[in-house]
């Protein structure tokens, strides 16, 4: 099994939401970050007040995968998370030991 | 349940030599329970009241108890003597619910017999728990009674409930007659303060409102507990026998509440098959199907059977809040007497012959004041005016008119212009809550009665529509006070917002159209629109306005929520969609209210910078795209007819001359009344080059003045301005396509100088005139006043900014200043422009406190500013403003 995070645009969020269901992944977890990679924050004015966004918002997607899916799912985040701009995000991939559905105990890539 | 044998009862020990007869055992008594539980179940569900039911659960755990009881003492060949048992709290009240714990107290005649029967008590509980009893179980002997517990009221206030079970009857006595009378007496400050606390502690949990979409029949406001409060409140201030002046009709109402409630909870016990008191989705249909607590057996949608759940909800969370505010036991902080104090004095100045403020509430003087209408509406804009609520004794009272025809109503309309007062005030939410609830929200506007207490199934939705509807106007109003990291970048916006009516009108109907049978809310809630507004009379603009913000209500969040805000593409196009600044400012107040009303996490401090930013750019992007969007007056059909109509002179071709070219965004400033007025004005320039007009405002005065471009035009009005002593808070500058200049000066009158000599208006007016005719000189007029406010230092310093921006405009270089505000600034501002031969072609003049906020659109000789020039410019500013 192995964990994929995602870090995208929230303006994609829906996008990559309704590809994922398209292919059968419907369960991740979702959270409202900020953050910043090479794609630094700017200066906006209004009335006097500067408000630097250094911290731009992102979604962080989380999901656990049967290792035969991972490869579809990150291909269909690529494809539609990017807009081609410094900002569009990342997919991180790490392993996963074991899985614990808690309402009946399944484990492994059953609990998924 | 387990029946294992009981160790040392009826398993190993020798019965006692007193015993007449050996213990039923467990293995009977057990089945026994059951049968009896499924038999009160079975009969609650063939329509056996709640009433009887809980009486026949009660009798059950009495009989069980009992025996137990009378079986353990056999056994372990003991008496009561120094032991009795006691139920409490709901239990005492013989309301006992499915799978409601046994509050039961055991209490001792002294140390010596608690020690001694120790090992009983915990024999009895385990073999009630065997039984299927949920024992909630608490031991004092009667000496540790008489102390109050300070940590534990919840007890105390349990024991109010009190009823001997088993055991010493005398013991029982001495607590209920000797012991408690006095101690529960000289703890009534204690309890009462506590009960109170406990009380609010509790609603506040519950967001302090009973329409939840899946509400808890228990501890939710409106709920059990709110009926076992008031009792206790009852209790606590010695009117056991009924409350103090409560009608009839109240008691019949809350007794009907109680027996729908109790039905409900007893209904989620048998379902849930535990003591869970959420009234889910699913059991609100299975309840509706049954018709549950109606009686008839006629099925209703679930919808309707809610609005009955919350009608019987509200019975009770409104007995409640009102013994609350009667009887509270905490005297008033200094600054809760100190508010009071400032909302008195602030009502005095309203009409204070009908109403008066007592303990910071508002309190009818004369009741029989109450069927004119058009009083009882007064009173509500006082509440909406002052920020003081009106007291639920006073509600009580309209309450009792409104349901009496012997008291025929008079005046009964509101008319807009009242319900616009109450609507535009600070506080119009203190105003709405009680106009709903006493139903003449619905009768104001008819529109909200589709959305009364319905429930719309929804994973956010937290309330039901109407709920939502009104929590969004009170978040805008919590704007005034003190809000969280959320709601600090709004504040400013909410303060500053004009017509404020206009965008809480939108409110209340965004949502109408979830009650209609339509595909889009928003279609029904703009149809809504069309009826209220027809009905309310409301102008062409006022509906257009309101019609905009419901239609484009959820836009700013799909916007933030699914669209690149810091793509400049997304910012114009979002723009184009909002047309100006002041709709945008609605339209984001709207936006931060209707997702904090959601539920209280709804809006994250991530969602909240998101709409902010947005509102940032698009906002920049206004100011800096002002000279791009200009009227073409030929397209502006209804526009023109409308104008010409108003102004009641003057041919079309002459109204599309004057508008030709003026910049969009002068609509949006000007009501078509004011432009009509200013075209009275271009057709009087022939007559006079400078036509001036003074007019007085909600805070302030407006000087309008039209007249051919000429240099130094607007520094020299801002300047007789400053001479008169008169500071400008807002201005704007718009050009025609024919040089003919408009300049609108918002300012305040400082010394009281128009204000109390309404002759001077006239003399200021020819003052100005003179000096833009020549006749005049300005700096004689400027000479005395400028001196005279020189070196006052100002309370809050604000850093110089100057800014230019070469690439928003086609044609002009906007000049961005933000500096500190003082009496003449403007005016200085403008002559350093006029003396570098800077025309100003639009200007937008505002203040923020003691800040200064003005965007100029700037030529010279027609083009835009060489970097030579804005240089020269710049160190000019700087050194007039530092």
């Amino acid at each position: 099994m192995m964990k994929l995070e995602a870090v995208i645009q929230p303006s994609r969020f829906e996008s990559v939401k309704d590809a994922l269901r398209e292919i059968g992944v419907e369960g991740m977890t979702v959270t409202e970050v900020r953050g910043h990679g090479r794609q630094k924050g700017h200066t906006e004015v209004y009335r006097g007040r500067e408000y630097t966004v250094d911290l731009l918002p992102k979604i962080k997607l989380e999901m656990v995968l049967p290792e035969n899916l991972v490869n579809r799912v990150v291909d269909t985040i690529l494809k539609s998370a990017k807009t081609g701009k410094i900002g569009d995000g990342k997919i991180f991939l790490s392993r996963v030991d074991e899985a614990i559905r808690i309402r009946n105990e399944e484990r492994g890539e059953n609990a998924l | 349940m387990t029946t294992a044998a009981r160790p040392g009862w009826n398993a190993g020990v020798p019965p006692s030599k007193n015993m007449q007869e050996s213990p039923t055992p467990l293995s009977v008594l057990g089945p026994q329970a059951e049968a009896e539980r499924q038999k009160i179940r079975q009969s609650f569900e063939l329509g056996t009241s709640a009433r009887e039911t809980l009486n026949a659960l009660c009798e059950l755990a009495d009989h069980d108890v009992r025996q137990i009881f009378d079986d353990v003492l056999r056994v372990q060949n003991r008496e009561a003597a120094g032991l009795c048992l006691i139920a409490l709290g709901g239990y005492g009240r013989r309301m006992l619910f499915p799978y409601s714990d046994l509050d039961i107290l055991f209490l001792f005649g002294s140390d010596k017999t608690e020690q001694e029967f120790r090992p009983l008590i915990s024999e009895f509980s385990r073999t009630l728990w065997d039984l299927g009893f949920r024992v909630s179980s608490a031991g004092r002997t009667l000496e540790e009674c008489k102390r109050i517990e300070e940590d534990n009221a919840e007890f105390h206030l349990a024991l109010l409930d009190r009823r001997l079970l088993a055991g010493d009857s005398t013991l029982f006595e001495k607590l209920d007659e000797k012991v408690l009378p006095g101690s529960e007496k000289q703890a009534r400050p204690f309890l009462l303060a506590q009960l109170h606390k406990l009380t609010r502690d509790r609603l506040t949990r519950y967001g302090n409102t009973i329409f939840h979409l899946e509400p808890n029949v228990k501890e939710s406001p409106g709920g059990m507990r709110d009926y076992q409060a008031t009792i206790w409140l009852r209790q606590l201030a010695e009117e056991k026998k009924g409350i103090g002046n409560i009608t009839a009709a109240e008691e019949e109402m809350c007794s009907s509440a109680t027996d729908f409630l109790s039905a409900t909870r007893c209904f989620l016990h048998y379902n849930n098959g535990r003591n869970d008191n959420t009234l889910t989705y699913e059991l609100q249909e299975a309840a509706a199907e049954r018709a549950l607590g109606i009686g008839d057996g006629v099925a209703r949608t679930p919808s309707d059977w809610m609005r009955q759940y919350f009608r019987h909800a509200r019975t009770l969370n409104r007995q409640l809040l009102r013994y609350l505010e009667q009887k509270a036991p905490v005297p008033l902080t200094l600054r809760q007497r100190l508010m009071n104090a400032a909302r008195t004095s602030k009502i005095e100045a309203g009409d204070g012959k009908y109403f008066q403020v007592r303990d910071g509430l508002l309190e009818v003087v004369d009741l029989s004041a109450l069927s004119d209408r058009a009083i009882t509406y007064s009173l509500f804009a006082e509440c909406a005016r002052t920020g003081t609520p009106l007291s639920r004794e006073a509600e009580r009272s309209i309450g009792y008119v409104l349901i009496h025809p012997e008291l025929p109503p008079k005046n009964t309309e509101m008319p807009w212009e009242t319900l616009r007062e109450i609507l535009g005030s600070d506080y119009p939410g203190l105003a709405l809550r009680p106009m709903q609830r006493l139903g003449l929200l619905m009768e104001v506007l008819p529109e909200f009665g589709l959305i009364d207490s319905l429930v719309v199934r929804d994973f956010y939705h937290r309330y039901t529509v109407d709920e939502h509807t009104l929590r969004t106007i009170e978040h805008l109003q919590e704007l005034a006070d003190s809000p969280d990291e959320r709601g600090a970048h709004f504040v400013q916006l909410w303060k500053t917002a004009e017509r404020r009516d206009l965008l809480i009108l939108a409110l209340l109907l965004h949502d109408v159209g979830k009650g209609m049978p339509v595909e889009n809310h928003v279609t029904g809630s703009l149809a809504a629109l069309d009826s209220a507004a027809k009905r309310l009379k409301l102008s062409p603009e006022e509906k257009t306005e309101i019609q905009a913000l419901i239609e484009h209500h959820l836009d700013m969040s799909a916007t933030v929520q699914r669209r690149d805000i810091f793509d400049p593409a997304t910012v114009a196009g979002f723009a184009e969609s909002v047309t100006n600044q002041e709709r945008l400012q609605r339209l984001c107040l709207l936006t931060y209210a209707d997702i904090h009303a959601v539920n209280p996490e709804a809006l994250t401090p991530w969602k909240a910078e998101m709409l902010w930013q947005l509102f940032v750019a698009t906002s920049n992007y206004f100011s800096r795209t002002l000279d791009r969007d200009r009227l073409h007056a030929h397209d502006e059909v209804s526009l023109l007819g409308r104008i010409k109509a108003f102004a009641g002179a003057g041919s079309t071709q002459e109204v599309e001359r004057f508008l030709e070219g003026f910049p969009r965004r002068y609509l949006a400033v000007h009501s078509p009344e004011e432009i009509a007025a200013h075209f009275g004005l271009f057709r009087k320039l022939s007559e006079e080059p400078a036509q001036t007009q003074v007019a007085a405002t909600r805070h302030g005065f407006a000087l309008t003045v039209l007249t051919p471009d000429r240099p130094a035009l607007f520094s020299t009005i801002s300047g007789v301005l400053a001479g008169w002593g008169m500071n400008i808070n807002k201005a704007d500058a718009f050009a025609n396509s024919a040089g003919i200049i408009l300049d609108t000066f918002y300012f305040a009158d400082l010394h009281r100088t128009l204000e109390l000599n309404p002759g001077e208006i006239t003399r200021f007016r020819k003052s100005l005139e003179d000096v833009l005719n020549g006749k005049g000189a300005l700096e004689t007029l400027l000479k005395g006043r400028v001196s005279a406010t020189r070196g006052r230092s100002p309370k809050v310093a604000v850093e110089t900014r100057i800014n230019f921006d070469d690439s928003s405009s086609a044609h002009c270089t906007l000049l961005e200043i933000v500096t500190q505000d003082r009496p003449g600034l403007l005016h200085e501002m403008g002559s350093s422009l006029a003396r570098l031969g800077c025309n100003i072609e639009v200007a937008l003049i505002d203040t923020e406190g003691h800040k200064a906020i003005d965007v100029f659109y700037l030529t010279a000789q027609g083009k835009k500013l060489t970097a030579q020039k804005q240089e020269l410019l710049r160190e000019v500013l700087q050194g007039t403003l530092s």
